[in-house]
């Protein structure tokens, strides 16, 4: 409480500082603080204190470990957001909300540290990286619905593809809101009862600052730990982010992205045509196979059956000769004779040689 | 049928179609049997034609806001 003495007023020491953090707040709701970073510390993993300094002065800082976006180090020129107050000992300071590196060599700096911290913790490692479904039937897409990287990405997977359920959460891709608006989004895909086959992160090309959103940790951090896989197209083919290194597949583009996601149709109908044509040579051999096959039998067939006459014709000329061996008129005609009647003393018998029939009387009969 | 029936179908198609063909060049390969098969394998081919050329993709812009923790 204030109390009026010879027109000065006169407060107590907790009344003071209330107003003048009142007075403060009034008068710098937010402001933003360039400078040098001096006397980083983080207390009890919680806690982060520094100065922001130059040449001609130096303030204290005070912000909480989950509001660090960024690698922070001293001689690191930074930009802050905060609230100026005045603390109840009496010690001016900044409360921060947000801290980014500024100018190029910090920034690049920040980055360098971040990339190597995570490098560290292995989450670019190929071995985690996983293989995106093809073609996927459920894609789940983060982008803004107003971009051109997204209108490219969603006109090439239509010319290329059909039959997918494309859910899309539109966020902000740039700014200080977008990290947060992208770990929500894949938060949200990540919580559904039924997943989505791949997470694609979309966004066109911008300026490197534009493009910072993609290098946030938190944000890096929820894209390795995905359930889902995830697909991150950001930029121009030169563009590389963290959020690239991570994620289990990188494009070059947002349009790379969608080429990436989904086979194309024409390619796929030509394949299958390609499949069928080359069934037909095989039907082919095939037959030429079958039909050799056969005359292989025929002529078998035809060489026994062949054989099998031959065999019988010989048999038959065996035969042949044989019955003519034995043709009585053959043994006549070698000079035998055949006798015909009873051979008894006194009987008459005739008597036949090849050429001449001869009758004779019986006159003696001898055993031999 | 859903959208997503209907791309699955695609997948299994072509599934299906690689798995005709392979026959073809199998142990099991039977004069006999390959028209028959040659037959389906065009008429799947067919199929899987006019899936990718009717089939549309489902675009839905989900209603929850990432402006702020809910």
């Amino acid at each position: 409480m204030a109390s009026q003495n010879n027109s000065v007023v006169r407060f107590s020491v907790s009344d003071f500082i209330a107003l003048t953090n009142q007075t403060l707040e009034y008068a710098y709701p937010s402001v933003e603080v360039e400078g040098e970073v001096g006397s980083f510390k983080v207390n009890q993993g919680k806690f982060v204190f520094f100065d922001v300094k130059d040449a001609g002065g130096s303030v204290g800082c005070f912000m909480t470990v989950w509001q660090l976006r960024v690698p922070i180090e001293d001689g690191m020129k930074v930009i802050v957001t905060a609230t100026p107050k005045l603390t109840p000992w009496g010690k001016f300071s900044l409360t921060v909300r947000t801290i980014r590196p500024s100018g190029e060599g910090a920034i690049k700096k920040s980055l360098e540290m971040l990339q190597a911290k995570l490098e560290k913790e292995g989450l670019f490692a190929d071995e985690r990286k996983r293989v995106l479904p093809l073609p996927p039937n459920r894609v789940a897409v983060i982008s803004s619905t107003q971009s051109a990287g997204y209108a490219d990405f969603i006109k090439i997977i239509n010319d290329r593809w059909g039959g997918i359920q494309i859910d899309v959460a539109h966020v902000q891709v740039q700014g200080a809101a977008a990290p947060d608006q992208i770990i929500r989004a894949l938060q949200y895909f990540n919580s559904q009862q039924e997943l989505p086959d791949v997470i694609a992160i979309i966004r066109g090309g911008g300026s490197s600052d534009d493009l910072s959103a993609f290098n946030d940790e938190p944000l890096v951090r929820e894209i390795a730990s995905s359930r889902v896989p995830t697909l991150v197209g950001i930029g121009h083919e030169i563009d590389t982010s963290l959020a690239d290194m991570v994620a289990d597949r990188r494009a070059a583009t947002p349009s790379n992205a969608a080429q990436i996601l989904v086979p194309d149709a024409t390619d796929v109908r030509r394949a299958n045509r390609q499949l069928l044509k080359g069934v037909v040579p095989n039907i082919f051999r095939m037959i030429e196979s079958q039909r050799r096959e056969a005359r292989m039998q025929l002529s078998l067939m035809l060489r026994i059956t062949s054989e099998n006459i031959e065999q019988q014709v010989n048999q038959l000329e065996h035969t042949r000769r044989l019955m003519n061996e034995l043709d009585p008129s053959t043994v006549l005609s070698r000079g035998y004779a055949l006798i015909r009647g009873d051979l008894n003393v006194g009987s008459m018998i005739e008597i036949e040689k090849h050429d001449i029939l001869v009758k004779a009387e019986v006159k003696h009969v001898n055993k031999k | 049928m859903s959208t997503k029936n209907k791309s699955q179908t695609i997948t299994e198609k072509t599934d299906q179609l690689r798995e005709l063909v392979a026959w073809f060049d199998g142990d099991d390969f039977l004069l006999e049997e390959a028209m028959q098969r040659f037959e389906s394998a065009q008429k799947l081919a067919e199929e899987i034609e006019a899936d990718l050329k009717n089939l549309k993709n489902e675009i839905t812009i989900v209603s929850q806001k990432f402006d702020e923790d809910v």
